[in-house]
């Protein structure tokens, strides 16, 4: 028999390759059922495009693989329910907002916070809290990160994707 | 909402739908393809990262369709994406219309396809067969930050002067016939019975003309007139017909994967 908790506890060492967050506050792990040696993990991504998501599976097979009892590691990659940042744990925001990430809110709106390039919006910076954040690309350096400059600190920083 | 199984298929509805997913996912794959040829090369860096990200998108998104497709033709996704003659993609002349490197050109395609896309998606999401559903709805999600991105350019350029102006100005008629184009997708009456996709309301494209004209106006550029020929149904990329360029493409797209097919990467 294999222990489910077992395999929750090792999921939650894996961090994301991109963010010292675990997969298991990121909450992208949808499920995870154990059949006599066989486990399978149900991992939602945060982008389709998203290129860390092959070594969060090769790492989750191999660190699964180590739990007594388990012969089998199954990891699907589903789309139902799709992520959003409100899967994100409170932890989790903590982590990535040491690390210069924001996170949306819990039912903020859809898409990018400003839609302008340079347009000040309503966004607290995550080194000094002030309330001065424009947009400088919906862009970033992963797939569900973007830009933006405090004119408070003079800081960039990123925030994740509302999707 | 009702859902169909794979194994529900009659043979002529398979078809259909499959050539329904590949419009989507061809589409998708060449425009990516396309985009990813600015990597480096984009005017700013912000732009540069930009550009590389919708293309990385779009060719994830193809990949996903691709693999969905795949399943219903006995064929591995990397086949069905590189190992079809040129006469078998489903693509719109727009996705491959070369844009020299002219930034205005690629400003004008994302905006005409982007917008197209949302809507195609906004259908999708309604599909009866549930994997296509639920990848729609993560891919409308992903592309409402490429129509954010896009309108943004389209604004600002339409409130440039000067050659900038001039530029986007004779990108967004020069291309505006693909744009029309990209609307002669098979209407699919099987499709339509079995709920695999809505019947695509006559208003479709008047919807297209005035969410492309609403943001044209905002900008203060002037919204292109002439809307779909009856007599080119038919006659486009959506059924396998294409000009040269698409061959030119897949050669240099396709070269690497027909050296040794089904090579494991």
């Amino acid at each position: 028999m294999i222990c489910v908790d077992a395999v929750r506890d090792v999921l939650a060492t894996i961090n994301d390759p991109e963010m010292p967050i675990s997969i298991v506050d990121l909450g992208i792990i949808d499920g995870v059922a154990a059949r006599e040696h066989e486990v399978t993990i149900r991992l939602l991504p945060t982008f389709v495009g998203c290129p860390a998501l092959e070594m969060i599976r090769h790492e989750i097979e191999t660190k699964v693989a180590r739990v007594p009892g388990v012969k089998s590691v199954d990891v699907e990659v589903v789309f139902d329910p799709p992520w959003t940042p409100d899967r994100i744990s409170e932890q989790g925001r903590e982590n990535l907002r040491q690390f210069g990430v924001t996170t949306p809110g819990p039912h903020g709106p859809r898409g990018p916070v400003l839609v302008q390039v340079g347009v000040e919006g309503k966004l607290a910076c995550p080194f000094c809290g002030a309330d001065a954040a424009r947009l400088e690309s919906p862009f970033g350096p992963t797939r569900c990160r973007m830009i933006y400059y405090c004119e408070a600190c003079k800081n960039q920083f990123e925030h994740m994707k509302r999707v | 909402m009702s859902t169909i199984d794979a194994a529900d298929f009659s043979p002529e509805l398979r078809q259909a739908f499959v050539d329904m997913v590949l419009c989507g996912a061809d589409d998708d794959f060449l425009i990516g393809h396309a985009d990813s040829e600015w990597t480096g090369l984009a005017p700013i860096l912000e732009e540069d990262i930009a550009v590389s990200s919708i293309a990385q998108d779009e060719v994830a998104h193809a990949r996903e369709l691709y693999a969905l497709a795949a399943e219903f033709v006995g064929r591995s996704a990397d086949d069905v994406a590189y190992g079809r003659t040129p006469d078998e993609y489903r693509c719109a002349a727009l996705c491959v219309t070369p844009d020299d490197f002219d930034w205005s050109m690629l400003i004008a395609r994302q905006f005409y396809y982007d917008h197209f896309d949302a809507l195609r998606l906004e259908r999708w999401k309604r599909c009866a067969y549930r994997p296509l559903a639920d990848l729609s709805q993560r891919i409308a999600a992903e592309e409402r930050f490429h129509v954010h991105h896009v309108d943004d350019w389209i604004r600002r350029l339409g409130g440039s002067k000067g050659d900038a102006r001039e530029r986007i100005e004779k990108a967004l008629s020069a291309l505006w016939p693909h744009a029309v184009a990209l609307f002669e997708e098979p209407a699919g009456e099987p499709l339509v019975a079995a709920k695999l996709c809505p019947r695509p309301p006559k208003s479709m494209f008047d919807t297209y003309r005035k969410v492309v004209g609403d943001a044209l106006s905002c900008a203060g550029l002037a919204v292109p007139s002439g809307g779909p020929d009856p007599a080119r149904l038919g006659a486009g990329g959506r059924r396998g017909r294409h000009g040269p360029q698409l061959s030119t493409v897949l050669e240099e797209l396709a070269e690497v994967y027909r050296l040794e097919p089904g090579a494991t990467w």
